[in-house]
């Protein structure tokens, strides 16, 4: 944590926000006062790796709205890369920002997402809450996007149903299960698509991802191959498309047990999908 | 008027200090208002508190936890309290001392054992209020007890429902105290509310086994076979969050049923929904289904003691269900997930009849209360007579007071048999 974040949680200043469907974030707050914030500006910062540098920023005006407060938009384009961000109040050209805490996060438009069939690049920003209790807005950005709408296991196999987003399935496509660390080791099946080209599913079967010899635990992370090539892109699946920006604890399916092992989908840090091979104890 | 609440512990999370909080704040456009808080454990309090309120620890856990008299066990709260343990000798002496010398005209305790040492101590020219947030038939026989015998000298008692002032005016004997009913308040929301499109199903509160969340996830399996495109997220979080996890994967509800964790405020958790659904088997009141209907939800819940019956009214803002009754949990969650327009009609009406909990008409109905409270103090209701003795005590009760004293000792004595076994 940088030094400028040692404001504590209990006087920082709040910053409610409304999301559109159409990616368009609304933050409000309460005036600060103006001898201390004489231009007050609101900055997003995309949270840099452990030990980097910052260098992402997005600086947003903030206007009367009207009714006492102050209000900025972060408009749908252009899209944010791909990562977390704080949010903190700029009190103008001088002074310490200060971190922001969430107010009230109005982000019903976001539950039905998964509906809206959205084009490449397929930019997704959720407002959440900080362990810490600070604002933030999680982002994702990808030229095309497999959204998991459900996932069926039973002993035998697990079914992912899904849908494309920015790119139409082609007749090509295969669906490529990549072990993680693996250096290469992958499995493949083959989709079923749907009435219009976006929808597919697919059927993992459990012993095709248990390690040959006796190997520990192992990790499958799922994609869709765009079209016949090797060269196709891989579309990542996963599940980004409502409310929930941090899925693992929440959206969680049960193991198949697969004799001296657990299999088990699941979604990642990152809200990906992928499949689990547990060693049972 | 200066108005005092005595309030447990002020800092900590709650429904009593929420609805403790927003009467405070409620009262403080018209009053001075100040809460006195016994215990203290953090520097701010965890809830929101208005500036206008003023807050008073009474002993500081982070400096007086190992204090002398902290160490030895509480003389004046009572022993059958619930927090009983939590109490102590500094407790009685600093409550005593900050009833002795307060300036309120009016002071209200908070719970049981808080009435008491309001009852007993604060001096007499003070309107002396007690709060009861639980239900009387649920405290054990002894402190029921307790409190008969010490809520004579309060001038009001209020429960959180009328089914609870009933019980208290048929149970406890209390000549010359008013018992009234003065439900939780819950503030005007500051999102608008949910327009009812939302294919979710909303339910909070702790994850413990009386609320009842595994039957609600039972009940929620037909509707979703029925109707694939809608969620169940289930708010909060406790000792039930396993056990409550696995039947959803045994059920196959896993792309379904929600466990979301715990959030606050609620607000704009219940706005996501278009439906609110509670399966308790026991309500000393229902403040989520007042928060979710005050959000435009209409609510399915179970007809459990107390609340859930004076809150919603069945067919028009919600439904109620047998306690326990699955398969009639099921149709009623059905019916509104089924019907676009009865589901909108009602959350309308959720919206309309829930305005009788905003703070401005439950304020006005705790005025009333210490008005007339007063009224009869100038009139000159005599003062409460000193505790009688035990034995007359004993011999003049109502058919109540002997079943919970007889009870009392009862349990007294097979307490006493099983120490001298061990």
């Amino acid at each position: 944590m940088t030094p400028t974040t040692a404001t504590a949680p209990a006087t920082a200043p709040r910053a409610a926000c409304t999301a559109g469907t159409d990616g368009r974030i609304t933050f409000r707050l309460a005036p600060p006062g103006p001898a201390a914030f004489p231009s007050p500006r609101l900055l997003l910062r995309l949270r840099p790796r452990k030990g980097q540098p910052e260098k992402t920023l997005r600086v947003l005006d903030l206007a009367d709205a009207g009714d006492g407060e102050l209000s900025a938009v972060l408009d749908p384009l252009p899209a944010l890369p791909e990562g977390r961000w704080d949010l903190y109040l700029l009190p103008g050209p001088e002074g310490e920002r200060i971190r922001l805490r969430p107010g009230l996060r109005d982000l019903r438009a976001l539950v039905d997402g998964h509906v809206r069939d959205r084009p490449s690049p397929v930019a997704v920003r959720i407002p959440y809450v900080t362990r810490d209790g600070y604002l933030a807005l999680r982002t994702w950005l990808r030229d095309a996007h497999v959204e998991v709408a459900g996932i069926d296991v039973t002993d035998r196999s697990t079914t992912v149903r899904a849908r494309l987003h920015g790119v139409p399935l082609d007749a090509g496509a295969s669906v490529l299960l990549r072990l993680r660390g693996g250096k290469g080791v992958e499995r493949t099946v083959a989709p079923r698509a749907g009435g219009d080209g976006r929808d597919l599913a697919f059927t993992v079967d459990h012993a095709d991802l248990l390690p040959e010899s006796g190997d520990g635990d192992r990790v499958w992370d799922v994609f869709v191959r765009a079209g016949a090539g090797a060269d196709a892109p891989l579309i990542r699946a996963g599940r980004l498309l409502d409310d929930v920006a941090d899925r693992k604890e929440i959206f969680v399916h049960p193991a198949a047990v697969v004799g001296e092992f657990a299999v088990r989908p699941y979604y990642t840090v990152d809200n990906d999908l992928a499949v689990e091979v547990l060693r049972r104890t | 008027m200066k108005i005092s609440f005595l309030l447990h512990n002020a800092y900590g999370i709650g429904g009593t200090i929420t609805t403790t909080f927003n009467l405070a704040q409620a009262l403080a456009g018209r009053h001075e208002v100040e809460i006195v808080s016994v215990l203290r454990h953090r520097e701010h309090p965890s809830h929101t508190l208005d500036p206008r309120v003023s807050l008073r620890p009474l002993v500081d856990l982070r400096q007086e936890k190992e204090h002398p008299l902290h160490l030895r066990p509480a003389r004046v709260f009572p022993v059958a309290e619930y927090r009983y343990h939590q109490y102590s000798e500094l407790t009685d002496q600093r409550i005593a001392e900050a009833l002795a010398t307060t300036d309120a005209e009016v002071v209200i305790g908070t719970r049981p054992g808080l009435n008491v040492h309001v009852a007993r101590q604060a001096p007499d020219h003070v309107l002396r209020i007690g709060q009861e947030h639980l239900t009387l038939d649920n405290h054990p026989p002894r402190l029921r007890t307790t409190l008969r015998r010490a809520y004579r000298r309060l001038d009001v008692v209020t429960t959180v429902t009328e089914a609870d002032a009933a019980a208290y005016r048929r149970k406890m004997r209390l000549p010359g105290v008013r018992v009234e009913a003065l439900p939780n308040s819950v503030p005007d929301p500051v999102l608008p509310a949910a327009d009812g499109t939302a294919k979710v199903i909303v339910a909070a509160g702790r994850l413990v086994p009386v609320k009842r969340y595994d039957l609600l996830i039972e009940a929620f399996a037909p509707v979703a076979a029925a109707h694939p495109d809608w969620q169940l997220r289930i708010y909060g979080k406790g000792e039930e969050h396993t056990r409550l996890r696995r039947l959803i994967e045994r059920l196959g509800l896993s792309n379904h049923a929600l466990l979301m964790g715990a959030a606050a405020p609620m607000e704009a958790e219940w706005v996501k929904g278009s439906i609110g659904a509670t399966a308790a088997n026991f309500e000393p009141f229902g403040m989520t289904i007042v928060e979710a209907m005050r959000c435009g939800l209409p609510v399915v819940s179970t007809d459990c003691p107390y609340g859930p019956a004076e809150i919603i009214e069945d067919g028009a803002d919600g439904r109620l269900v047998p306690v326990g009754d699955r398969d009639a949990l099921t149709a009623a969650l059905l019916d509104l997930v089924g019907d676009d327009e009865l589901r909108r009609r009602m959350g309308r009406t959720a919206l309309d009849n829930a305005r009788r909990f905003a703070p401005a008409p439950v304020v006005e109905q705790a005025e009333r209360l210490i008005e007339a409270a007063a009224t009869a103090r100038r009139t000159a209701r005599p003062p409460a007579p000193p505790e009688p003795a035990r034995l007359r005590r004993a011999l003049a009760g109502h058919g109540f007071a002997a079943r919970d004293a007889a009870y009392a000792a009862a349990s007294a004595a097979r307490r006493t048999i099983r120490g001298g076994q061990r």
